[in-house]
């Protein structure tokens, strides 16, 4: 079994790293973070009898991924899985961030997430699965992380759509939509400050990890962890879709608020240790 | 006060809780101190409330994220470089005493769990560095006697399964117990301690909600960080001592599974292989 790991240096993508190597696949771990990425392959060779390439890649650079398919290609490999982990948030209100901020989130979670989709799709083994990691915002109107929360929904929409294209290819398609994941310290602090809530909608991370790849083995189509996520879902497709962007609004004002008081020495850093912390993945691309 | 600045003693987690009381009373005993924290800013609060007091205090410290074996790597080459800077100075002792706990399972750069990482193969790895320094000096780990009540759960020794925080925090202090065993072995002079129940920081840094309000509880009956740094001075002022688990200063009684050679000598395989090192060759080197 082979299996392609996109955003693998850190947070959920190394987590499914482990997973794999765990299960015993031989995987190819993407990421733009190079020291992490060795690291994490030393790391898991000392504990797992796999084989493990590692390309450092900038999804969002095309040059990058022409060489990362090249070298793919020159090592004739061939995929059986595929998971798409790679994305970012840098968001706050959409008007407080340099406009390059908001565009990488589109260019990184959306762009670059079709653009090696499709150029793993045309190296792979029959059947095929693919994992998207959407997020429990794709499923509400999200202000204050209103770019991120629909770039989510773009995934979410797409993979049940691709899904159903590609079907009689044997090609099963998964969407993953945790709510926040405790990958590392900072991640936590912010799931703090959002009290009891932010708690209670955190997935646990190896769990997450474990049943994701089941359920693509399984040919499950989407993945909500949680009950009280799902009971939030089915909750939300009740309310009107205003009431709803009104009610999430107060919310992250709060957090927010709350984020920024134990954290206001670090007010300098916010540009990139973004106010609203990305709770599902670590910005890795 | 005896002075025998000459002497070098190295604590990890040293700019608060037990780690900070133990550097005190080290320099109140007439020790040169190399201190480790893994936040820049608390290693420069803990220099300057210590140089407040005395201004010629003998103390450096160091940054280091203790979780990541590179940066371990790097801060044993920090202290080397001193150690040549400084050639009055003989490494003394080395106190691995930095430690935490993690409410939500978390990777850490290698792939593994992260109480594992930081609690046991953080001070494995930095005493193997430190060896050739350390000639007859000793090394003492902060234990706990919530080591007695566990084993080691080898068929998930990173609790991929299901993670609970007092699970993997137990099991990695019944791993410090059991690195000491082994090193004495291996003719390395080592000691553990138990600072007993102390009124530290411990459950409030990553953790969140009920564990937290526990711990604010439960530490309020516990002892001021300087009763257990006591047993460190006294460890460090004798170190040709006779136990191998000290309590208050006295010989206490530990885990029996401590007394299994199998386990010790698996997992001290295991930490070999997880280092990417091997205490054989180093020695006889």
């Amino acid at each position: 079994m082979n299996v392609f790991i996109t955003g693998a240096a850190g947070g959920l993508g190394r987590a499914m790293a482990v997973e794999c190597a765990k299960r015993g696949y031989n995987i190819v771990l993407t990421d733009c973070d190079e020291i992490h990425l060795v690291q994490i392959k030393n790391g898991l060779l000392r504990q797992y009898d796999i084989n493990i390439e590692i390309i450092v890649c900038d999804l969002t650079n095309k040059e990058d991924v022409d060489t990362l398919i090249k070298k793919i290609d020159f090592l004739n490999l061939k995929f059986d899985m595929m998971l798409n982990i790679a994305g970012i948030d840098n968001e706050g209100a959409f008007m407080s961030r340099k406009y390059d901020q908001i565009g990488d989130i589109v260019k990184v979670n959306v762009e670059a997430t079709l653009h090696i989709t499709y150029e793993i799709l045309n190296r792979r083994n029959t059947p095929f699965n693919i994992v998207f990691v959407s997020s429990l915002a794709s499923q509400f109107p999200m202000p204050l992380k209103a770019t991120y929360a629909a770039s989510k929904r773009f995934l979410f929409d797409f993979a049940l759509s691709l899904g159903v294209e590609l079907k009689e290819s044997k090609v099963s398609v998964l969407t993953l939509c945790p709510g926040g994941l405790a990958t590392n310290p900072t991640v936590i602090e912010a799931i703090d400050a959002q009290g009891f809530f932010g708690k209670a909608t955190t997935n646990r991370l190896e769990i997450v990890s474990r049943k994701t790849i089941q359920k693509a083995l399984r040919g499950d189509t989407v993945y909500f962890p949680g009950v009280l996520n799902n009971l939030f879902r089915i909750f939300n497709n009740l309310l009107p879709r205003q009431m709803v962007a009104n009610l999430i609004h107060r919310r992250w004002v709060k957090s927010q608020a709350k984020w920024l008081n134990t954290n206001n020495q670090s007010m300098a850093n916010m540009v990139k240790t973004p106010i609203t912390q990305n709770l599902e993945t670590k910005g890795v691309i | 006060m005896k002075n025998q600045t000459d002497k070098l003693v190295i604590v990890t987690g040293s700019t608060s809780g037990i780690g900070f009381a133990i550097v005190l009373k080290l320099l109140e005993s007439g020790y040169s101190v190399i201190g480790v924290g893994s936040k820049a800013e608390s290693c420069q609060n803990a220099k300057i409330k210590i140089t407040a007091q005395n201004p010629t205090a003998p103390v450096v410290f160091y940054n280091a994220n203790l979780a990541n074996q590179q940066e371990i790597y790097a801060l044993a080459h920090n202290i080397k470089e001193y150690l040549t800077l400084n050639p009055n100075l003989k490494l003394h002792c080395l106190i691995n005493n930095a430690g935490g706990v993690r409410d939500w399972y978390m990777t850490t750069s290698e792939g593994y769990e992260y109480q594992f990482a930081l609690n046991h193969l953080s001070g494995f790895l930095l005493t193997y560095l430190m060896v050739p320094l350390l000639k007859d000096g000793i090394v003492i780990f902060t234990a706990s006697s919530s080591h007695k009540h566990t084993r080691i759960h080898w068929q998930d020794i990173m609790f991929q399964k299901w993670y609970f925080v007092l699970s993997a925090y137990k099991q990695s202090k019944l791993c410090n117990v059991m690195t000491v065993k082994e090193l004495n072995k291996r003719g390395i002079k080592a000691f553990a301690v138990d600072p007993g129940l102390v009124k530290t920081d411990i459950g409030n840094k990553g953790m969140t909600g009920i564990t937290r309000w526990f711990w604010n509880i439960h530490k309020k009956s516990g002892t001021d960080p300087e009763v257990p740094a006591q047993t460190y001075v006294y460890l460090c002022n004798r170190p040709k001592s006779l136990g191998l688990y000290y309590y208050n200063s006295k010989i206490a009684s530990y885990n029996k599974e401590v007394d299994k050679d199998s386990e010790t000598m698996r997992l001290f395989a295991l930490s070999e292989k997880l280092c990417g090192i091997s205490y054989k060759e180093r020695i006889s080197s």
